[in-house]
């Protein structure tokens, strides 16, 4: 009421405008479209300081239209830049990144369009912090006692999934208060053993049901549905006795589809039968098999996909490779198979092949490692850094076209992965400096994002490798260093004091969650120790990592870049 | 004559008859519709119903010194007004009024659909709050506070991760 009663005095005040004019407000006095105008001439940085100017001036400087410019200035107009083909129709029309097709290859159509109301400050937020490396961490307790071999970890849409033998399977959700969504123990008919692997059908169109596959270390695999509407709980829906093949290292889900393969490169190619009407929790008819293969050159580690369209499903195997000569290098399959189950194409490829040079001081590990001996105490630092050079990959990472790769040397090597009808081909891979520890896990996204965790969990890298290092411009953000980011906790207070009802974690920072580890353990408890295995995922809005403690308490620590 | 200098009587609020060049009084797209409609400029007199002599005064004077700009064309609106604040010199002198008139000239040029001229108006005002503290900000304009320190304060820190470090 009263705020009304201004807003008439401003235009009465404009009309008698001599009088009183040092007492009035004329800024307000002007339209919502012209303030909006005024605003739009602002910096990010000052716009927040106008909504701390009074009610009106909050909604009006949070404006979903002034803060899409800034995110599209700032996110979206110089990727579009970086992507060939965009920038020639950007120059003649300007607008154009505000355009569906433009946002379609900016892979931002979730964001425009949809029907959805997108809170544009939100987003800008978000990016800002995933640019800055800024974000809060949460600490998601997993299990008390070690569990071997460890606790499995996937992330997809916001959820987390876990597969141990102790808890079975359990879902988190990554976002808001990270709660346990359901959980299931395995079914005594499914096995007995420790699961050893875990995957998510990540392209299942039905939003309200995700598909997991876990395989197990006696070649059983389970396939389970986790229902999101009406009570999120899980679903059992088949169980694939075990196999005489042994152990299974990685699985894939793609429905009707299922990938398996062995840790003796066994792979095996299932098709489900869609099942039948009514009720729902029927256990499924057992699958077909559709193929099975064996490879003599596969090793760990290594990553599975699989993508099925119609009448073909195309399997692809990125791994890791020894090389004679200079160590370990990066090689992929692709395998082909029709729906029918008749093998149609396998190709190889290897980023040795053509584009092999070796490194000046690549000395051979055969060569060096007769020198050493002999060499005794000229056994420096050098010679121990180039046997790590060749040493093999801690973990890999495949989202086509980018092959991520982590070291134990502090560096991840980039290849960019070409797949047409004709070739299969991986370019040179780039080495990517700026961890200063052994890195021990690396994930990379769709879009070039890449996050990398260093093996004693303090150091975690975020990357944007979008079009990889093929441009001079891109080589020089190589060469500068500025193609990553320390993520770096924030302390904030304000976050600690919001309520996080019922939930077993702590808010806190890095440097303080290694004070508590010493403090509930007791003195012994080196923080030091804490190690991560590998295991890192993320989405849009978190950065999820699972890291042990010295004494096998397990933890997800959850980065929130909200 | 050519067309450029015809003569056009324009009329303000406060009924006080201004003749001016077309091609100044043309820089108004609400003129230039105007006379277009009229089809016989120079003998009706053209009504500014919102401004006053005054203020149509200071208007025709920015209109005159760039009557010779290039006409922006409809399109290229978000992108001609950029990220920056930065105004030319003669403007930034023509800008130099109290702010009574700098807030009338922005509703002047709003009314009379000039754009230029209400984007050196917005910047002028952006700048006036550029690098102020809220309660610097609220004193240059009266705005009057409606937050508790303690909301304020909380808006503060939701917005913390924005500022300039």
């Amino acid at each position: 009421m009263a705020k009304r009663a201004r807003e008439k005095s401003d235009v009465d005040g404009r009309e008698e405008k001599r009088q009183r004019s040092s007492s009035v407000d004329r800024f307000s006095g002007l339209s919502d479209e012209l303030i909006l105008r005024v605003f739009s001439c602002l910096p990010v940085s000052q716009l927040v300081v106008c909504e701390r100017l009074s009610h009106k001036y909050r909604s009006l400087a949070g404006d979903g239209q002034l803060w899409k410019e800034h995110y599209y200035n700032r996110f979206v107009r110089p990727r579009a830049s970086r992507l060939p083909g965009l920038k020639d129709s950007r120059t003649t029309d300007g607008r154009l990144s505000f355009a569906s097709k433009a946002s379609r290859w900016l892979d931002d159509e979730h964001l425009v369009g949809q029907g959805v109301r997108t809170d544009w400050k939100k987003q800008y937020k978000l990016r800002h912090n995933w640019t800055s490396g800024s974000c809060a961490v949460n600490e998601i307790e997993v299990a008390e006692q070690p569990a071997v071999p460890p606790v499995l970890v996937q992330m997809h849409n916001g959820v987390i999934y876990m597969a141990d033998r102790a808890d079975g399977l359990r879902a988190w959700t990554a976002k808001g208060e990270r709660k346990i969504l359901a959980q299931l123990n395995f079914p005594a008919d499914c096995s007995s053993q420790p699961p050893t692997t875990l995957a998510v059908d990540t392209q299942c169109a039905d939003s309200g049901i995700q598909r997991v596959i876990v395989g197990f270390q006696d070649g059983a695999f389970g396939i389970f549905e986790l229902q999101l509407a009406g009570g999120t709980r899980f679903v059992h829906l088949f169980s694939h006795e075990q196999s005489s093949s042994g152990v299974l290292s990685t699985v894939a889900l793609s429905w009707p589809y299922a990938v398996t393969m062995t840790a003796t490169q066994r792979l095996s190619l299932y098709r489900f039968s869609q099942p039948k009407p009514g009720p729902r929790h029927n256990i499924l008819d057992p699958p077909r098999l559709l193929h099975s293969l064996k490879s003599h050159t596969v090793w760990p580690p290594l990553s599975t996909s699989l993508r099925a369209a119609t009448g073909t499903i195309t399997i692809t195997i990125a791994y890791a490779l020894p090389t004679y000569l200079s160590g370990w290098t990066v090689g992929i399959q692709e395998v082909k198979v029709a729906s029918t189950g008749t093998f149609l194409e396998s190709r190889l490829a290897s980023a040795v092949d053509q584009h092999y040079r070796p490194l000046a001081f690549a000395v051979p590990p055969m060569l060096s490692h007769l020198v050493a001996p002999a060499g005794g105490s000229l056994a420096t630092s050098t010679t121990l850094e180039l046997r790590h050079i060749h040493s093999k990959p801690t973990s890999l990472s495949y989202t086509h076209p980018y092959l991520l790769v982590s070291h134990p040397d502090n560096t991840l090597t980039l290849y960019l992965v070409t797949s047409t009808n004709d070739t299969l081909s991986i370019s040179a891979g780039n080495r990517l400096w700026g961890h200063t520890s052994s890195v021990s896990g690396a994930h990379v996204g769709g879009r070039g994002k890449a996050v990398s965790v260093s093996k004693r969990g303090d150091e975690l890298r975020v990357w944007e490798l979008e079009g990889g290092f093929a441009s001079s411009a891109a080589r020089k953000r190589l060469a500068s260093g500025d193609i990553s980011v320390q993520i770096r906790p924030e302390s904030t207070t304000a976050r600690d004091a919001l309520p996080q009802a019922g939930l077993d974690l702590v808010n806190r920072s890095l440097s303080r969650s290694s004070k508590r580890a010493r403090h509930s353990q007791g003195p012994t408890d080196e923080p030091e120790l804490t190690l991560t295995r590998g295991w890192i995922g993320f989405d849009e809005e978190n950065v999820v990592v699972l890291k042990e403690h010295s004494q096998g308490r397990q933890a997800l620590v959850v980065y929130d870049f909200t | 004559m050519s067309e450029g200098e015809q003569q056009v009587k324009l009329v303000s609020s406060d009924n006080v008859e201004i003749l001016t060049e077309r091609k100044i009084a043309e820089r108004s797209m609400l003129i230039k519709n105007m006379i277009e409609d009229l089809g016989a400029p120079g003998e009706e007199a053209i009504p500014i119903m919102n401004v006053s002599e005054a203020v149509l005064r200071k208007v025709l004077e920015w209109c005159a010194h760039h009557k010779n700009d290039p006409t922006p064309t409809q399109d290229d609106d978000a992108d001609s007004r950029k990220k920056t604040t930065d105004i030319e010199d003669w403007d930034q002198k023509f800008m130099q009024v109290d702010q009574e008139m700098l807030f009338e000239i922005i509703l002047a040029a709003n009314y009379m659909d000039i754009k230029a001229l209400l984007d050196v108006g917005c910047k002028t005002v952006a700048n006036m709050i550029k690098s102020k503290s809220p309660e610097e900000i609220r004193k240059t304009f009266n705005i009057q506070n409606d937050f508790t320190p303690e909301e304020e304060e909380q808006i503060r820190r939701e917005n913390e991760w924005a500022e300039d470090r």
